[in-house]
């Protein structure tokens, strides 16, 4: 259920690396099913540099508001204006229409120390027990 | 920390794999399915709640609708027979202790509903006044019962319901439902119409299984929330607390000064003389963002009060909440900032009943 061809972080984001050094992340389905019915997202404008890790954005549901971290340093792109229109894009599609920013990489490297999805399948089970 | 407490419905939540969490030091469901989905099934169809965190105690005896009065803003003596009142419980200085929904079930015989919040202080609160009446009997029954509450449009057509279809609205009943003896009023605390029904613990189930049997769904204290909030309905302990008189809440209607003597009315009379210096405002955010309780309000780059309540309101398709500011900036239109983790988001003020039932 989780891709094969993309990267996660320990905070369920995910990367997928597209040609070029470039990338898509979005939330993985982990993260938008703890935080129920997403209502609203503050995503980064395009042009914004962001690290590694470091928060770029919030992603607010019914209940809670969530920090969005980014899994890769670099340059914002562009947004998905789809899922700032419509947030319920992210629970019904999070690794689809709900992806959320894409990035030009900075430091591809990075994505070494990213989960594989074998990896994140069982860091997201030992999050779910 | 304390194991949580759970109501005897906390199997059925567990089998549909609700999200749970901890309200008030209860295990209970936020949502089952969405809190989204199960919000517009109440505005649309009918939900049904595990409501049994709610405390729930008998007042019985020759002298209690006279004890009652002395410890309640309203007076229960004047309450007929088969009917409901909300009420508030006051400190001696006004402070609001616990709102309640007070049912007559006989001449000599009450049913109280309370929040699930201090519970003990509470009780203690009644055994004090009640102390010099040996004709009074409390019986707090919260843990052999439990309670459910069934809210919607379609809920008077429910089949199960088909005994209590004749309530009028804050009407009470002892009387059958799905083959079990309850106490049901037509109340709720959702904005639509609907019931609250007292079972026995052990016999809940069958109540609960029921109702979905015929199509009543299951929804959470997300949804229990949000409908609250649209309806422009207060929750105890966030929107108001012993450090809030009822006058500054918006509640002076539910504090009858016209009889004798009862807790807090001379307080009560000194703060509504003097007037209050703040008051409860409904709000609704200009933009997509969300205010939560606690957020700071601002006017002009002034902090003038904090957010009490403060959510989505689905039905609605803005962002609504309640928070405490001066009475001089508390007129309706009036433009305030939220703050929200450190940046001013504009709101206006507006009508706290951000929802109506059939508009």
């Amino acid at each position: 259920m989780n891709p094969k061809e993309y990267k996660y972080t320990k905070d369920h984001e995910w990367l997928c690396p597209e040609p070029g050094n470039k990338g898509r992340m979005g939330l993985a389905n982990y993260a938008q099913t703890q935080l129920g019915d997403i209502v609203f997202l503050d995503l980064p404008q395009s042009g914004t540099r962001v690290a590694q890790f470091k928060k770029i954005g919030e992603v607010e549901s019914v209940k809670a508001v969530s920090d969005l971290f980014s899994p890769a340093s670099g340059k914002v792109l562009e947004i998905n204006q789809s899922a700032v229109d419509e947030p319920k894009l992210v629970n019904e599609d999070p690794y689809g229409a709900g992806w959320l920013v894409r990035l030009e990489l900075s430091d591809p490297s990075e994505l070494d120390v990213l989960m594989n999805s074998d990896e994140y399948d069982k860091y997201e089970a030992e999050a779910s027990a | 920390m304390k194991p949580l407490k759970k109501t005897p419905l906390n199997e059925v939540h567990h089998q549909l794999k609700a999200r749970m969490i901890d309200f008030a030091g209860w295990e209970l469901p936020v949502w089952y399915t969405s809190v989204l989905e199960e919000h517009k099934t109440v505005r649309s169809a009918a939900g049904i709640f595990d409501v049994s965190d709610m405390g729930r105690v008998w007042v019985t005896g020759k002298e209690a609708g006279v004890f009652l009065d002395r410890i309640l803003t309203r007076p229960a003596q004047k309450l007929e027979v088969g009917s409901s009142q909300l009420s508030l419980m006051c400190l001696e200085n006004g402070g609001i202790l616990d709102d309640l929904w007070i049912f007559r079930v006989r001449t000599d015989r009450y049913l109280i509903v309370w929040n699930a919040a201090n519970t003990e202080e509470k009780l203690d609160w009644l055994s004090r006044w009640s102390d010099s009446d040996s004709h009074v009997l409390i019986e707090d029954v919260s843990a052999g019962t439990a309670m459910v509450a069934v809210q919607g449009p379609v809920v008077p057509h429910v089949k199960t319901l088909q005994s209590v279809s004749h309530l009028p609205r804050f009407g009470y009943a002892e009387t059958k439902i799905a083959g079990l003896s309850v106490s049901a009023a037509r109340t709720g605390y959702t904005g639509e119409d609907g019931f609250e029904i007292v079972a026995e613990a052990t016999k809940v189930l069958t109540l609960w299984e029921s109702f979905i049997e015929q199509g009543v769904k299951p929804c959470g204290l997300g949804a229990r929330d949000s409908l609250r909030l649209e309806a422009g309905m207060l929750l105890c302990g966030q929107d108001m607390d012993s450090g809030t008189d009822p006058f500054e809440a918006d509640l002076g209607w539910l504090v009858d000064f016209d009889r004798g003597d009862f807790v807090g009315k001379k307080s009560l009379l000194e703060i509504k003389r003097q007037g209050v210096k703040r008051e409860l405002i409904g709000f609704q955010m200009e933009g997509r963002e969300i205010a939560r309780p606690g957020y700071p309000i601002q006017k002009s780059g002034h902090e003038i009060g904090k957010v009490t309540s403060g959510g989505h309101a689905p039905t609605l398709g803005v962002n609504i909440g309640l928070g405490y500011v001066p009475v001089e900036l508390s007129a309706i239109g009036t433009g305030i900032e939220i703050m929200i983790r450190n940046k001013p988001v504009p709101a206006r003020i507006v009508n706290k009943r951000f929802y109506r039932r059939g508009v």
